[in-house]
């Protein structure tokens, strides 16, 4: 049996659940890594820290780009027919809205970094050119917007995985499991 | 030597010194720079300062009698970011509380072809003096000249990090100074 990279009406494939997932663990070392510099003093540590955050966060940008990609040429599988059509809304406008984070927030941080002359490295491999030249009322702007946009990226997330939870534990559909690498019991719809 | 004589012969005096001396220059501050590049985690940015002072004693056909001294105003630095200049003026970097000034001097001179020279002077940084080589470009024109160039030093070499400071993966050692000076003849 062939393995099917590509997503189905039913379900998504294993690219897409990579790409997801990638995002996942990389978003959350994200919140780490940035809770960790608020507590951190003007030094090495602080330095090191943020240029960390800045490589995972270009990281983030690229995937994003390409998940994008892969999700435009790929069958996007069906939101369950027994749902209400809000629910199918807000499911829509939730991932929309994610997709933009995952986008944005990046670029806001690399704005912020221009606007402070403090250039992004991607892990000392290559170093991206500014977006824009110095300037502090820029940084102020963009650093209250990436600060802002963490927090509904926060509960957006939230939201995200406890819909997820209720579709698996009370509509008890496959919404989630689809999207498990290890879920192989409703692969038959195809 | 009768007392008058010997006044006849200080304007000869003069004369010849004047002749000797390669030409001094004197350096416009609004249009002169001195910038440099650091690699703060792994990026590379430019920062400058702001004020700093040169006196340029050069003639491209007398670098025997040419001299360089710089005078740069180390709490002018300017990274364009207010944070990163208090850090850099703190007492684990420039310390200019102690050491507010660095002073470039150079006597040692010589003629790459064309307009293309090198110098091998001794900048005085946070205490330490060391030598620094520089190259540079001194090109003229019929107002003055443009003496453009860099040089490159280890900032450790001078102490520029203490502490935590020491750290090269966070700054690296190397820096790399560039200058663009318009003189003007004196």
């Amino acid at each position: 049996m062939s393995i099917q990279l590509k997503n189905t009406e039913m379900k998504y494939g294993p690219i897409a659940q990579l790409f997801h997932w990638v995002i996942v663990v990389l978003v959350v070392t994200q919140f780490v890594l940035a809770l960790r510099a608020d507590g951190l003093p003007r030094g090495p540590a602080l330095v090191h820290t943020l240029a960390l955050h800045k490589s995972v966060g270009i990281t983030i940008f690229a995937l994003a780009i390409l998940r994008l990609t892969w999700r435009w040429l790929n069958p996007v599988p069906r939101m369950p027919p027994s749902s209400p059509r809000w629910q199918h809304v807000a499911a829509r406008i939730s991932h929309i809205a994610l997709y933009s984070l995952l986008l944005i927030m990046p670029l806001f941080g690399w704005l912020m970094s221009s606007a402070r002359n403090f250039p992004v490295s991607w892990f000392g491999v290559a170093t991206l050119p500014d977006l824009i030249g110095p300037s502090e009322q820029a940084f102020d702007f963009f650093h209250e917007g990436h600060k802002l946009l963490a927090k509904v990226l926060f509960v957006l997330a939230l939201l995200h995985i406890a819909a997820a939870l209720k579709h698996h534990f009370i509509d008890r559909d496959d919404v989630l499991l689809r999207m498990l690498p290890w879920n192989r019991k409703r692969e038959t719809g195809h | 030597m009768s007392r008058s004589k010997s006044l006849l012969l200080l304007p000869a005096a003069f004369i010849a010194s004047l002749a000797l001396a390669a030409t001094q220059w004197t350096m416009q501050p609004k249009q002169s720079e001195l910038t440099f590049t650091a690699v703060q985690a792994g990026a590379p940015f430019q920062g400058k300062f702001d004020t700093f002072s040169a006196d340029i004693r050069f003639d491209p056909n007398d670098i025997g009698n040419s001299r360089f001294e710089v005078k740069i105003d180390l709490a002018s630095v300017n990274s364009s970011d207010g944070e990163r200049d208090d850090t850099l003026r703190s007492s684990d970097l420039f310390a200019v509380n102690k050491w507010p000034t660095a002073t470039y001097v150079a006597e040692r001179f010589e003629h790459r072809g064309g307009t293309k020279f090198a110098a091998i002077g001794k900048l005085t940084l946070r205490g330490v003096t060391r030598e620094v080589p520089i190259e540079f470009t001194f090109e003229t024109n019929k107002s003055g000249a443009w003496l453009k160039g860099s040089g490159k030093l280890k900032r450790l070499d001078f102490g520029v990090g203490q502490g935590e400071w020491k750290d090269t993966e966070s700054v690296a050692n190397e820096v790399q100074v560039h200058y663009a000076l318009l003189l003007t003849k004196s």
